[in-house]
């Protein structure tokens, strides 16, 4: 059926309207993603969309896919439950860089060595925005926040050198300063089979500092291509990747040639063969019980 | 003379019938199944090859005959050697730790100041000594560390923006067993994390001020205040036989005199202490006076400071041997017994009330408004304000019921407080008198026209 429709951007954007400030970066990047959505077809209801808590954590609810609005820090966890119960949905999810680099952190690693057919969007605007201005991981060392006042003492993370050391097969960041490149980094991330992790410099125009709005993010952006960066060369993307912070570099860092199996192929194949001479559900007590 | 050692087995043929549970635990492999008849027995026994063994005993312990495998030699009664027999004493000069105490500081007079509840609390926690504060932002609560992070630089202090809540509890088991005032703000999805955390402090004994500035739940729910984490913290903190002190403010005044109170008890008993504020309470403006004197911190003889003076301490909460952790809960139920004694309320007009309004935090604002509004009316009515919930002041609670007198319990909850008085009652073998109730939750309050609608339709 889905074969003979044919899905336009507007197809994926919701009736509620979002309530980001004016000017939020967010508003580019849902954009992007209706883009996207649009240029691979697959119908609303076979796609599931995951996020945190935070601002930029709303964006499932502006558009018609399966939407899940969840934990702080959680989203990836809870994705991978979908992705288990239904392993043939698109999978995506989204959220803030406190909610993806900071309370849930942890997850990163995790879901990337499991390696699911997952897209990750981070809309990273280096600040805590739903709480109203608080430091994030993302943040400049010195950076000054309500809950920095003499200004921050810790590195920022630098979540592209972090995905690629942690062995992710798809690394990209994107911009709203070039929303026709986002939306192909984005349908790109989420055609390839596996794990894809997209860093989006998003900028936040209420608690957000001068050099993260899009002036100043214009002024440092750099593309891949133009560099003439190979993403199948993983240490030159993690070369490119040092300059995270300074420099602004969009396009993809790195993608596999050769994606390994994913986690639900693998899963599937293990049932497949385990279930080969597996006796009939009636007999289920024959795996407890000896004879 | 004590053998040093640990045993190796010996097989004593007669009595082995060959099952093999030893076979199957040897993680060395040093025994097997045999095929020679054992000919005084008639049965085939394993054979034991010693030369890999290192004493581990589980053969032993497996071998279901009593004189199938013993310890070799040495019977059973062997003994490891302990190194401080086989080489004397450690190297050490450590003293036997000693309380280092707090210093009374005198504070000049000074005027009231208006301000936020949560920055009462804030000011209550720097006056009680903590330089140490830790915390995720979350609403309605991140006022406090924000002020914490402008004062405490300048303070000799020290604010860290965790990376979420589990991090917060950790970094205060970190510095709460250092012997150290902490605290921290958070509200309600935020404290759920954190109860891991405070079970570990509750079992090792590691005193922390959690200020909850709770929020409508479950779930996200929404940054509105709600009384909706008393279940949680009077019957729910993390796994295990734990309880503590839950503080009830309903002023800014009582956010910084319970807070300061909240530091002394969390010290007094070495054991982590919550003040459950609601989310309008943390926002409420209101005027606070300043106590006449701070407090600067010494350090007690229990704490692990990581000096030399500490060095003979152990600050932990495992305890694998079920007689000691048996003893351990025994010694802790010990201190929640002691804890009673911390109970306390405030009462007005319940001498001869046939009506007690039970309220708590910002609920307990409008029940003293209804209960006024009840006198004028010629009702009688009283406010019974628990300042602890746990543990709830039923003591104080008993001297105003009797015959004739009934309850109306007023929350932000689906009944959490009402849940507390019943159970307190029970515990405390009295008759649970006729109780009604006004909830309200979500984030809505109850308002004093509805506790006087729902007083007037029992007392008149
Ligand atoms: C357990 C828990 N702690 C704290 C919060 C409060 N909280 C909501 S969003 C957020 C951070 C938002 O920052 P980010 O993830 O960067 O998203 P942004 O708003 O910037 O898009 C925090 C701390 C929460 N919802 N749950
Ligand atoms: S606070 Fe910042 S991130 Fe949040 S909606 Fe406003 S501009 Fe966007
Ligand atoms: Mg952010």
């Amino acid at each position: 059926m889905s074969a003979t429709l044919e899905y336009q951007a507007k197809d994926y954007k919701s009736e509620l309207k979002p309530i980001w400030c004016p000017g939020c970066g967010d508003y580019s990047v849902v954009q992007g993603i209706y883009r996207a959505l649009a240029a691979i077809g697959r119908p609303p209801h076979e796609i599931a969309f995951i996020s945190g808590i935070g601002c930029s954590s709303r964006i499932p609810g502006y558009t018609t896919a399966y939407g899940f609005n969840t934990v702080h820090g959680r989203a990836l966890p809870i994705a991978q439950g979908i992705k288990m119960a239904n392993p043939d949905l698109l999978v995506l999810a989204a959220g803030g860089d406190g909610d993806g680099f900071s309370i849930g952190g942890g997850h990163l690693a995790h879901l990337v060595r499991r390696n699911m057919d997952i897209t990750y969007i981070v809309m990273d605007n280096q600040i805590y925005g739903l709480t109203k201005g608080q430091l994030s991981p993302t943040s400049q060392k010195g950076r000054q926040t309500c809950t920095s006042r003499f200004g921050s003492l810790e590195e920022p993370v630098n979540p592209l050198l972090y995905m690629l050391a942690y062995g992710a097969h798809f690394v990209a960041q994107a911009c709203p300063t070039d929303l026709a490149g986002m939306a192909a980094i984005i349908e790109e991330a989420i055609r390839f089979p596996g794990f894809a992790f997209v860093n989006i410099q998003s900028p936040c125009v209420t608690y957000g500092e001068e050099a993260q709005q899009m002036k100043g993010l214009k002024a440092i952006q750099e593309s891949l291509k133009a560099l003439g960066h190979d993403p199948a060369d993983r240490l030159a993307a993690m070369d490119l990747a040092q300059q995270y912070g300074t420099k602004m570099h969009l396009g993809v860092f790195y993608r596999n040639p050769e994606p390994p199996a994913t986690y639900e192929q693998l899963v599937r194949e293990r049932q497949a063969e385990q279930m080969k001479n597996a006796a009939p559900r009636e007999r289920i007590l024959d795996l407890f019980i000896k004879k | 003379m004590p053998v040093t050692e640990r045993p190796k087995p010996s097989l004593v043929p007669e009595y082995c019938k060959g099952c093999g549970r030893c076979v199957s635990v040897c993680v060395k492999g040093c025994i097997a199944f045999d095929d020679e008849i054992n000919p005084a027995t008639g049965v085939v026994p394993v054979v034991i090859d010693l030369e890999k063994c290192n004493g581990c005993g589980l053969c032993i312990e497996a071998c279901p005959e009593p004189y199938g495998l013993r310890a070799l030699d040495q019977g059973e009664d062997y003994e490891l050697q302990d190194p401080a027999k086989l080489y004397g004493a450690r190297l050490s000069e450590a003293p036997e730790p000693e309380d280092i105490p707090a210093q009374r500081i005198p504070l000049p007079a000074c005027q009231p100041l208006v301000i936020k509840g949560n920055y009462a609390a804030a000011l209550g926690a720097l006056l009680a000594g903590c330089r140490h504060v830790y915390g995720y932002p979350i609403t309605p609560s991140t006022e406090g560390a924000e002020l914490m992070s402008k004062l405490l630089p300048r303070l000799d202090g020290v604010f860290l923006q965790a990376v979420s809540e589990v991090a917060t509890v950790n970094h205060m088991y970190g510095t709460g067993g250092a012997g150290l005032p902490c605290l921290t703000f958070t509200s309600s999805p935020g404290f759920s994390l954190m109860l891991e955390g405070i079970s570990y402090m509750a079992g090792a004994e590691v005193p922390a001020v959690f200020i909850n500035i709770m929020r409508g739940g479950p779930g996200l729910g929404n940054i509105a205040p709600e009384q909706s984490d008393i279940k949680l913290a009077c019957r729910g903190l993390g796994h295990g036989n734990t309880h503590a002190i839950c503080l009830t403010p309903s002023t800014p005044q009582e956010m910084l005199d319970l807070t300061i109170l909240a530091f002394e008890l969390s010290f007094k008993y070495r054991h982590p202490v919550i003040l459950l504020a609601d989310g309008y309470l943390g926002q409420m403006t209101g005027k606070v006076q300043l106590p006449d004197h701070m407090t600067k911190p010494g350090i007690p003889k229990w704490a692990v400071y990581g000096d030399l003076a500490h060095r003979k301490n152990l600050i932990n909460s495992i305890y694998l041997d079920e007689h000691d952790l048996e003893r351990h809960n025994e010694y802790l139920c010990g201190k929640y017994e002691a804890m009673q004694a911390e109970a306390r309320a405030e009462t007005f007009l319940c001498e001869d009330a046939e009506l007690i309004v039970v309220a708590c935090n910002t609920p307990a604002r409008a029940a003293k408004g209804a209960v006024q509004e009840l006198r004028h009316q010629g009702l009688k009515a009283g406010l019974f304000r628990p300042l602890t919930v746990w543990p709830f002041p039923v003591e104080q609670l008993k001297a105003h019921l009797g015959p004739g007198r009934r309850l109306l319990v007023v929350e932000a909850s689906a009944g959490q407080l009402e849940d507390e008085l019943r159970l307190a009652l029970s515990h405390a073998g009295l008759p649970v008198p006729p109780v009604a109730h006004v909830r309200r939750m979500g984030g809505m309050l109850p308002q004093q026209d509805q506790i006087v609608a729902a007083a007037t339709a029992i007392l008149a």
